[in-house]
Parts: C-alpha cells; structure tokens; sequence
C-alpha cells in the first residue's frame, strides 16, 4: 500500500502538466487537437451546415462516408437532436463536457458540431481497430483441447470467454487505469459463485493504481500483487480462454487490460502454477501422475545442482561406493571446486535461455543447438567441467520448462541460485536453512489476501483432490475452498454419484 | 480473551501438530541412553506412563485455563494478584527461554559434532535464529503452518528404521518386566524432557479457536509423540544391546548412519539437514510464545520482545562452550520441567479448584 501512496503523492505534483485534467476551454482543445496533423475538421454544407472532427488515424474513413455522412446530409437539420435521431448507431452521447469531449475524441469517437465554437456537440463512437487474428496458445500449448489463445483487444478476449459461459450472472466491471494510457481493464467474475470480498479487492487494487502508463496485464500483475518483491508470481498469467473461464466458475476473479493477450486469474495458490490446464483434458490417472512428474521435475530442478555442491563439497562420505567411482573419474581432471563448476554451467544455460528468448525463432534453434552440443561436449572434453554435473544442470534446465506457467519456471530457475550459495556455505544443511527460508515466505505470502499455499496450509482436504494429484470429475463435487466461493458445491453429488444396476 | 480477532487464530485441529512437534525435538536422537540407565530394556514401558501422565497434565492444563478463559498470565493474575502473579510468570517465561536455549544449543552441538566440527556457535545460532525470526514475525499462523510442515516432511524419516530392523535381535526385549517400580519411575522421570514442550498451550490456547475443542487434538497429539518414541525406543533397543546403548549418545543418529541406499549412504548427514524442520518449529512456538507472554506482562511490543529474546538466547547459546554444560543445562531444564509440570500445574488445579469455589459462592 504504501507503493500506491507514494505515487499518488507523485502524481499530485504532476497534474498540472497533465492536459485532460484542470480548467480547459473548448478552444484551446480545438487548438491542442489540430496540431496533430491525423486530426481532421470538415465543414459539411450540402443542406445544413456541421462540422465533423476526428482522427483519422483511429476512425476509418470509410465508416464516416458509408455509415454516417449518407444518413444526415440529405436532410435538413435544425440541432444535433435530429442528427441523433437520424443516426442508426447506438451509444452516441450529446455534451458540453469539455474534458468528456477530449477524453472521447482521443478514444476514437467522432464529434458532430452545429457551430464550430460552440462546445456542445454529439460524439458517435467508431473505433476501428487493427486485430490480430485469434491463434494458437503459444505458451501454454495443449493437443487436446481447444487451440484459441488471447488477442490484443479486449472486446474478442471477453467474447472468447463470454462464449464459453452463456449466463447472466457472468459480470464484467470496467476500469480505467493509468494517466496517459487509459487502458481498459476488465475484473471478470461469476456473480454469486465468486467471493464478493475477493472481487472487491481486485477492483480496489486496480482503481488504486496510479502510473502514467499501463501497457500489459503484467504491469497490473505486477502492481496489484500482495507482495510486490516476492519472485513468486501470485495470480496467475494465462492466454487461454479456456482457462479462464473454468477458473471463473470455481469462484475466481479474472483481470484481463486491453492491449494485452493475457488474463490473470486470482486467488491462487501455488499448486495451481505447476497444474497444465491440459490435466483436465486427460484421463484423471494420466494426469495425476504427470502432476506428480511434474512436481519432482521442480524439486529436482531447484535442488539438484545444489546437492550436488553440497555432498561434493562437504560429505563425500554419502556417495556409494560404487557412484563415487564415476564420479571421482568425471572429476578428476577438472581445475575448480563444484560451487564454481556449478556457477558457471548454471549460468551458461541462463545465457543459452535468453539468447534464444531474444533471437528469432530460428536463429534461436540454432544457437541452442551449438551452444548446448558444442560449448557442452567443448567444455567437458577441455576438463573445464565435469560431465556429470552438466548431466545434472541440462536436466535442471530441462525440467524447469515442465512449469506449465511462465513466469513460475522463472522463479524456478532463479530460485537454484541461492541454493548453490547455502549450499556452498553449510552443505546439506544450507540446503535445509534456504528452503526454510523460502517455506517462511510462502507461508506469508498471499494472493488476494487469500493464503498462497492454501490446500498445504491451512489444510484443506477437499482442495487437495485438485493440487497435487487430480482426481476424477466424479468427485471433483465442490469448489476450492480457499476461494472461499459463495456457491460451494459444483454439482449435484447425489445424482452423480447414482450408480446402475447390472442390467440397468 | 475475546480480543483476539478471528484471523489471528488457528484451527482447532493444529493442537495436534503444535503439540507433537514441540514435544519431538532434539532429545529423541538420543533420549534411549538415559532411559536405559536405570530401566534397562524395559524402558518402554516407562516411555508409556510418561505419556500417559502426561495426558492426565494436558487435561489438567485445559481445565486450569478453560476456567479462567485466559492464558497463564491472566491466570497467574487472576489468582495470585498483580505483583505474585507477575512474579509466577516471569518465573514460568524464564523457564520456556530456557527451554528454547536447550533445544537450539542442542541442535547446535549435534551439527558440530556430526557434521561441521569447525563451525564456530555464534554463526549457526545467528542463522537459525534468524530464520525463527522471519517465521514468529509472520504470527501464530504461520509458526503453526511451520508445523505442520515440518511435521509432514520429518514423517518420512521413520521409514528409515527399516534398515535397523533388518539386523534387529528382538531377544534383545526380552524378560519383560525385569525391573523394579523404582527403576521404572526413574526411568519416567527421565523420559520427562522428551515430553516436555506441551506446556507452552499455556500461553497460545488462546489462539485456538474453540478451544475446547483442540483438547482432543492436544491429547491425539500427545498420543503420537508417545507412538514415536515407542517406536524409536524399540528400534534402538533391539538393535543395539544394553552395553552398547550406555557407549551411544545419539542413537538415532547412529541409526542412521547403516542407512545404505543405491545413490546414498551415511543418511545422518542428510537426516540432520532435514531435523532442522523438527528443531525450527520448537524454536519458533517458543519464541513466539515467549514474547507473547511478555507482551502481555509488560507492556512491550511484542515484536520487541521478540527482538530482545532472539538477542538474549544468542548471547546465551555462545557462552555455553562445551559438552558438559549442555548436558548440565539439558538436565536442569528438564528438572525443572518436571517439577513445573507434575508439581506446579497440579498445584494450580488444585488452588484454583478452592479459590475458584469461594469466589462463586461471593458472587452468588
């Protein structure tokens, strides 16, 4: 909280410079829109006379010449009322409101005037917008399942999971956030399923943001989350639909912003991030055993390396004797001690990441390729590493991509850092007193003021049977607790535990 | 104490896992010794009356607070006045840091000599108790959660016995019942400090909801760490014979070291690394407790108290150096445990059974 007081103190100070806000004259607005060289003013005279002013770059022309100019220049008109009348369009507002004006006109709205100094005029809405056709989900991808992803504009992202939830109790809130950018930012939410207390803290949290400009849902992730300097994500970031809307019907809320291809989904807990949505398209022990797969891939992932420092460093005396012959061959020639050995491989891996992150796709391949075959096979043949260990850390990389959840897999291969330092430092042990450290965090950690560790602690049996393991639908008969849901039961559990007869 | 408002608390059910995990510390890796001393191998039986005493204790515990709907402090105050009382429970907080005190410099001695022989005292003190820091710093609930964590990944550690029962020599039990009554309370007297630990509900009851409710789960509980010492002590003795165990001061962790897996062996290493989860939450429900208490006496920010704790239970653990001070202060503290709990707590039953009775009959 005190993030958001400290800006808005900023931004007090800053709101004289801002246009929209304080004392503004009709004309000078004028003044300030014209010298933009898309804005333009066309006087029409053919019966009447009117002035039509807009962007040209956010109206399509052809809307004003198809949709508007023929309704109203063949008949006389006294006031913008007739206008009004005569226009076969919804959503126009007549007003004298000057900073109604400039904010709508910046929005894509055409005015309408009868005068040209006049400030009353009549504003129709035409937006055009340039979308991105809906695609397949790139980073959560599934084979099963449906195959849409998010685009850029909000209007289709609400119409993707408005189709998928035909009820009227699905409620859609609208905010406007940020000074220069006025993005829209929808709180989405199944009214009297979701929490009103949870809903209410996201709509809190959002009119609360004050920045000059919100460009993706991730600033707003960002900026609403419980704690802002944990690495730990706390709603979670997801393009599918699909997702969202069963998430909405277990009693969550969604944020989605315009301009961005991703909702967040909140309360959450940290099972949820190592779940794939495409758990539930697969046959629940499948799944559950994948869930399970999953979780070791993290656990391996975050503390391989580190035990590996640990027993090499400190107690070679827990190495078998039948390992320990690979491994002292493995290590015999290498120069440095494991903490450096296993500094350097984990970076070069972080390096091979972000290098492919930022390069095109293809050009990215290859430098996977060359970096992990070449610099790998290179550095052990040179006996700068061993091979065990770059055995372990390319199996560490490896399996922090299982996360199905991006920015998770992040903190995951963060995470292993401070591990190698304890580990270093106090063996085993400091494996134990780091992951202490971290389960201290988790544990005050929260995502919407809801625990963020919920079905681990505090224990909630009923939400464990969709944390770790997946359970069949059959039993699946309640919503998550933790969401504190106001309808708590998902089905009718009589009915569907009924069961027939042999010959029935 | 219905200040306490309702998102402080913690379910009923985490008496349990804030029970056994205070009981189970440190003295289970090493407690067969002691007991074997005077009871031999029918030290389990001495293992059972100590448990079950100590149901009798957690029973008389909830009927002293229940009473009064306070913790020790209103208790003490209640009962005792302003200035006796404020006495009784200094007295009583002094007692509890000195508990934690045992726990960590404890664990700290275990460390040094199993695993870093030159890692100086002050370092490890400064890390755990830091650690305990970011936990009791967090509130009841999220020491509680540390609990219950620390319950589930400790359980696994059990299986671990595996590998001693496959050389076990179970004539090693046998005759049973070969000691007299008095070698078998010495020996009960002796399983005291194992025990030990439960008390601190004394101040977090409060922090139960429904607090009647948590007795069962206090007693089950108990019921558990009796279970685990059982199963520890059965261990130890069909592994080990009488002889042997006088010469083995940390049985289980001795246990541990036969552990022969395909990609592990010598799993004390590895077992001592993963008690710091048993040993952690101790620490913390003490701390928290601890400050609480002072909080409630004195006036102090608790977080203060806490602050001033962490300080005095770290200069303390520094100055103790060696093998036979701890061993001193292990047996004190477990003295006066006793006496706190079999003499002291039947005392204040028993006070406020005729105190609590001539008040009623003024009132009426």
């Amino acid at each position: 909280m005190i993030f958001f007081k400290k800006k808005k103190k900023k931004q007090q100070q800053e709101s004289n410079s801002n246009s929209t806000k304080g004392t503004l004259t009709f004309p000078e607005l004028m003044k300030k829109l014209k010298a933009s060289a898309d804005f333009s003013t066309v006087k029409q005279s053919s019966l009447s006379t009117f002035y039509i002013s807009y962007y040209k770059t956010l109206v399509n022309p052809e809307f004003v010449h198809r949709d508007l100019l023929p309704y109203i220049t063949e008949i006389p008109l006294k006031n913008l009322d007739d206008i009004q009348k005569h226009l076969p369009l919804d959503g126009m507002v007549k007003t004298d409101d000057v900073h109604d004006i400039a904010n709508k006109v910046t929005a894509g709205f055409i005015l309408i005037q009868m005068n040209k100094d006049d400030p009353e005029g009549l504003l129709v809405p035409s937006l055009s917008t340039e979308n991105r056709q809906i695609s397949i989900p790139e980073t959560e991808f599934s084979v099963v399942g449906p195959k849409e992803a998010f685009v850029e504009s909000l209007d289709t992202n609400l119409n993707l999971i408005r189709k998928r939830l035909p009820i009227p109790e699905f409620t859609v809130k609208e905010v406007r956030v940020g000074k220069l950018s006025k993005t829209r930012v929808a709180i989405i939410y199944i009214d009297g399923i979701a929490d009103e207390e949870n809903v209410n803290t996201a709509i809190q949290r959002i009119t609360d943001i004050e920045y000059d400009h919100v460009v993706d849902s991730s600033y707003i992730n960002q900026m609403i989350s419980d704690n802002e300097n944990s690495p730990f994500p706390q709603l979670i970031d997801t393009e599918r639909p699909d997702r969202v809307a069963s998430v909405l019907s277990e009693g969550k809320v969604a944020i989605m912003a315009d301009g961005s291809p991703h909702a967040l989904t909140g309360p959450t807990t940290i099972v949820e991030f190592f779940s794939a949505f495409e758990d539930y398209f697969l046959n629940w022990t499948l799944a559950s055993v994948f869930r399970l797969i999953r979780l070791m891939a993290v656990m391996f992932s975050v503390l391989s390396s580190p035990l590996y420092v640990a027993v090499l460093t400190f107690h070679y005396e827990m190495i078998p004797e039948n390992l320990l012959a690979t491994l002292v061959a493995s290590r015999n020639d290498i120069p440095f001690p494991p903490i450096l050995e296993a500094i350097v491989l984990e970076l070069s891996i972080e390096l091979l990441r972000e290098a492919g992150a930022r390069l095109p796709s293809k050009v990215g391949q290859t430098i996977g390729i060359v970096g992990g075959i070449v610099i790998g096979t290179a550095a052990v043949q040179a006996g700068l590493t061993s091979n065990v260990l770059l055995i372990i850390v390319a199996l560490a990389a490896l399996a922090s991509f299982t996360t199905p959840v991006y920015q998770m897999s992040n903190t995951i291969r963060l995470l292993r850092f401070p591990f190698l330092l304890f580990a270093q430092f106090l063996g085993v042990l400091g494996v134990a007193i780091c992951f202490a450290f971290i389960v201290s965090h988790l544990l005050k950690l929260t995502s919407l003021g809801r625990p963020y560790i919920a079905p681990l602690y505090p224990l909630r049996v009923n939400d464990l049977k969709d944390a770790l393991i997946r359970l069949p639908f059959s039993v699946q008969n309640r919503r998550p607790s933790s969401v504190r849901p106001q309808d708590k039961a998902k089905m009718n559990k009589k009915r569907a535990k009924e069961k027939h007869d042999i010959e029935d | 104490m219905s200040q306490i408002s309702e998102n402080k608390q913690i379910s009923p059910y985490m008496a349990f896992y804030m029970v056994t995990t205070m009981q189970i510390g440190v003295g289970i890796l090493g407690f067969e010794r002691y007991i074997a001393k005077t009871a031999g191998h029918d030290a389990w039986i001495s293992v059972i009356v100590g448990g079950l005493s100590f149901n009798v204790l957690i029973w008389m515990i909830y009927r002293v607070l229940s009473r009064e709907n306070a913790d020790i402090i209103g208790v003490h105050r209640n009962l005792f006045g302003r200035w006796i009382g404020g006495t009784l429970s200094f007295l009583l907080l002094i007692y509890f840091s000195s508990t934690i005190l045992t726990v960590l410099r404890t664990y700290i001695e275990v460390i040094q000599i199993w695993v870093f022989p030159e890692l100086g005292t002050p370092i490890i003190a400064l890390i755990l108790l830091g650690l305990a820091y970011s936990y009791v710093i967090g509130g009841i609930r999220v020491v509680a959660g540390l609990s219950v964590l620390g319950f589930f990944i400790s359980l696994p550690l059990f299986s671990l016995k595996y590998y001693a029962l496959k050389n076990a020599h179970y004539t090693n039990l046998l005759p049973i019942l070969d000691h007299s009554f008095s070698d078998l309370m010495a020996a009960t007297k002796g399983v005291t400090l194992d025990y030990l630990g439960l008390e601190l509900i004394l101040l977090y009851m409060p922090f139960l909801k429904q607090p009647e409710k948590s007795q069962k789960w206090a007693h089950f509980g108990n019921l558990f760490t009796m279970f685990t010492y059982l199963i520890t002590v059965f261990v130890s003795f069909v592994y080990f014979n009488q002889e042997q165990l006088q010469h083995t001061i940390w049985a289980t962790l001795t246990l541990w070291k036969i552990v022969d897996l395909p990609f592990a062996q010598r799993f004390e290493y590895a077992g001592i690394a993963l008690w710091l989860f048993v040993i952690l939450p101790n620490i913390c429900i003490g701390l928290w407790s601890v400050s609480r208490g002072i909080h409630r006496l004195y006036k102090i920010k608790q977080k203060s108290a806490l602050r001033i704790m962490i300080l005095v239970i770290f200069i303390c653990s520094v100055l103790i150096i060696d093998r036979q001070q701890i061993d001193i202060l292990n047996t004190k503290v477990s003295q006066i445990g006793f006496y706190i709990l079999y003499a002291y707590i039947p005392f204040l039953f028993v006070i406020q059974l005729i105190l609590g009775k001539g008040r009623k009959t003024k009132n009426g």
